[in-house]
């Protein structure tokens, strides 16, 4: 019965290939278009929430932190509103994390504010007593990455119809007009901060990646 | 093809795989240890300033494993076992020794480069594929030359019946490819945008949930096609040849063969339950992880079957016992894994650290145990000298027993804890514990880790001194071993 | 029907045909070495007798192979 196609290897990787390929296609497929729709009139991140969402990355938080706040009445009450497939339609990478050495981020723009995560990046354990997360003072010298957060939202409009405005355009001109609209956000989540540091580089109109990534941070609700 | 008594098989692309396959081993398990003691004693993440914090390191710990470790061991594994069981020398083939040298150095400076920028914070975030754009391509590549090299043997051969073993590096190759090259499906943002930004950046092509049922798809199936499917064809091939006794069933290995293929790939959706995938994705993935069992208890039952009769062999072999430990751990693990992908069960392990605690019984005790099997039976036929010391493997089997039970007990109770206490409730419905009071308990569990992996740490590092050992010191062979690996 | 339905109908038929092809192989690995037109297990000896020079289990293309058991 079989036999025909163990001795032949063309046709036993190719029968190999369809056995692994159908589970794939009946649980990824179907589902395709529905799972990827945002919810009404929800906006994606700005320019500058990237840039947060990349130092996000770059800092790898998502090895200890999730964005997943599953249905139980543990979690909601930890953390507020389960979260919805809609809300995540944006987010590219998807950061649902898969182990919480920390708490769940999901929400956190509701509960802390921008001096929180000033103080907590700085020095963990004095704001929270016990914590084992090491503090990020890099992240309040480095500067945050902003034209590629930049090139990033002109990607996402232009390849996937992410709905941002005519101001996010390809070329460098494009962003070199849409930069002060960036910088001036930046300013005004750096108006409730009180390093030297950052005060110092957004005079000289650069934004540290704390700014971005507490931008990031307080947006996600 | 005329056979030719002068002809031999030849090792040199397996000798330098194995090489490597140390070499990263050794890495990736120092970072891993580092990891583990960081969150122990946080003080730790200061050593590297920036590149040096847990967050940046754990990518570089799972992926110098993966792709560093496994790939490679995976490689020279085939380039041995692969020539002996097709009887052909790759020496037959100039175009295929050529190319497995390309696939090798192209493999090592990839790796190296690729490990280098994830410490520098390059990374696209899907786990076990954090590798940016440019490094995936040069995976995918080698992975090709693989591939050639794999079927070009094959075409060249003289056994015509394919061995059980070529199944399944066959359908290694397979599996990943296919995996690797959609989950990895990115647009890099400095071409899409006119030139700017770092060239570096990518966007996913897939967004939200459907971007997670992609990665865990991924994610599960890599482990599938990379810690399961190869280190299987490995075992197949090297208890048999070890212990002088051919497989228990040929029949269940050809049968646990396809169901392993078919039933494996369903159960990726079980990395998402309780979360927003549709529930009869969920479904399916708890239901495939049960039926998972048989197919790998098969494959487990039949190698443990193959020592029946001659189980006095464990006692007088240390490579039989690495062997038999590690198809124990791996019956260990491909239980742990449905009970985990239960949904009640689910909803308090996942995401607390029994996840770590499964992943770790499984690589550590089945994955790196068959590896170190392999090479210790691999080593003395290919440099032609006898296993340096025979007692120095046995205290470091030991070791290293103790260190992975060390590591999944401590997971174990730790994950377990924090699970149950996030979900603790007060006689009022209100939640007993803040979340730091369900970090700081965990503190003890977290050395116990440390100390396993320093135990394994220096395991490894005596494994390594006993291979250096042999190749430059150990007594000359005159003839290559029929079964028994000879050790002093 | 709406698709959920039908991934209901889908669901039910593939675990019959999977469970059938599952014993369908099995009862034929069985029967066809009862029969003695194959003996699975000595693929198994392939791993022992692995010498560049040793002979192979099989070495003549399946077609003419299985012909030749055949004729026997």
């Amino acid at each position: 019965m079989f036999h025909w196609l163990e001795k032949n290897p063309f046709f036993f990787a190719a029968a190999i290939s369809i056995v692994i390929s159908f589970a794939g296609l009946i649980e990824i497929v179907p589902n395709f278009t529905q799972a990827g729709r945002p919810l009404i009139d929800m906006k994606p991140r700005t320019v500058l929430e990237i840039a947060g969402k990349n130092v996000y990355m770059k800092d790898n938080c998502m090895a200890c932190h999730s964005q997943m706040i599953r249905p139980f009445k543990s979690e909601t009450d930890r953390y507020g509103a389960y979260s919805l497939s809609g809300e995540y339609a944006y987010d590219r990478p998807f950061l649902w994390g898969s182990k919480r050495t920390g708490p769940d981020l999901h929400r956190i723009g509701n509960y802390r504010t921008t001096d929180w995560h000033e103080a907590h990046m700085l020095n963990p354990p004095l704001i929270v007593p016990g914590s084992i997360m090491p503090a990020y003072d890099h992240q309040f010298v480095n500067l945050a990455d902003i034209e590629t957060a930049y090139a990033e939202a002109v990607t996402v409009k232009n390849v996937f119809h992410t709905p941002y405005g005519p101001e996010v355009r390809r070329g460098r001109e494009a962003w070199e007009a849409y930069k002060p609209t960036l910088i001036e956000e930046a300013r005004k989540i750096a108006s409730d901060m009180k390093d030297p540091r950052v005060i110092e580089a957004m005079k000289k109109g650069d934004v540290p990646e704390v700014v971005a990534l507490i931008a990031y941070m307080n947006s996600l609700k | 093809m005329q056979s030719n008594a002068s002809l031999e098989y030849d090792y040199s692309l397996a000798k330098k795989f194995t090489y490597l396959t140390i070499l990263f081993g050794f890495l990736g398990m120092l970072v891993g240890t580092l990891i583990a003691a960081q969150m122990a004693f946080p003080e730790l993440n200061y050593l590297l300033g920036e590149y040096g914090t847990f967050s940046r390191l754990r990518p570089v710990h799972t992926n110098t494993v993966v792709f560093g470790f496994t790939v490679s061991g995976i490689f020279a594994t085939w380039f041995y076992l692969g020539q002996r069981v097709l009887k052909v020398s790759l020496a037959e083939s100039r175009f295929l020794m050529v190319l497995g040298n390309i696939q090798f150095w192209l493999y090592l400076v990839g790796v190296l480069a690729a490990t280098v920028s994830l410490v520098l914070g390059y990374s696209t975030s899907k786990e076990y594929a954090q590798y940016e754009w440019p490094f995936d391509i040069v995976i995918i590549l080698v992975w090709v030359l693989w591939g050639i090299n794999m079927m070009g043997l094959i075409g060249i051969r003289r056994e015509k019946a394919l061995y059980i073993s070529v199944w399944y590096y066959l359908a290694c190759f397979l599996g990943i490819a296919m995996l690797y090259l959609f989950n990895n499906m990115e647009i890099p943002t400095y071409f899409a945008s006119g030139g700017l930004g770092n060239p570096m950046h990518s966007v996913s092509m897939y967004s939200g949930t459907n971007d997670a049922l992609v990665q865990w798809w991924y994610g599960h199936n890599a482990v599938a096609f990379g810690f399961t499917v190869p280190i299987v064809g490995m075992i197949y091939y090297f208890l048999p040849k070890e212990s002088g006794q051919a497989i228990y069933s040929y029949k269940l290995s050809l049968l646990s063969f396809w169901g392993l293929m078919f039933v494996y790939l369903w159960a990726g959706s079980h990395h998402l339950l309780w979360t927003t995938v549709p529930d009869w994705m969920q479904t399916m993935g708890s239901a495939f992880s049960i039926v998972l069992i048989l197919p790998s208890w098969g494959s487990a039952i039949n190698m443990l079957l193959t020592m029946k009769g001659e189980w006095n062999q464990l006692t007088e072999n240390p490579l039989i016992k690495f062997m038999v430990l590690a198809s124990t751990f791996y019956m260990l693990s491909t239980i742990e894994g449905p009970i985990q992908a239960i949904r009640s069960v689910n909803a308090i392990a996942h995401f607390t650290d029994w996840i770590p605690g499964h992943v770790h019984d499984g690589v550590l005790g089945w994955v790196v145990f068959m590896m170190m099997a392999a090479i210790f039976h691999m080593t003395p036929r290919m440099f032609k000298r006898e296993i340096y010391s025979r007692k120095l493997m046995e205290f470091q089997f030991w070791l290293q027993t103790i260190a992975v039970v060390l590591y999944f007990t401590s997971m174990w109770i730790a994950g377990i804890t924090q699970g149950m206490m996030w979900r603790a409730v007060d006689e009022y419905g209100n939640l007993m514990y803040s979340f730091i009071e369900t970090v700081v308990i965990l503190e003890p569990y977290y050395m116990i880790r440390t100390l396993s992996g320093v135990m394994y740490l220096i395991g490894f590092m005596m494994f390594a001194y006993n291979i250096y050992k042999t190749v430059t010191a150990g007594r000359k062979l005159s003839t290559e071993p029929q079964f028994r690996t000879p050790m002093a | 029907m709406d698709i959920r339905e039908m991934q209901g109908y889908a669901n039910f038929f593939m675990t019959i045909i999977l469970v059938l092809i599952l014993y369908g192989y099995i009862i034929h690995l069985y029967r066809s070495e009862k029969k003695g037109e194959r003996d699975y297990e000595k693929y198994g000896k392939i791993a022992l007798d692995d010498n560049i020079t040793s002979t192979p289990i099989e070495d003549k293309p399946a077609s003419q192979r299985e012909y030749k058991e055949q004729s026997k």
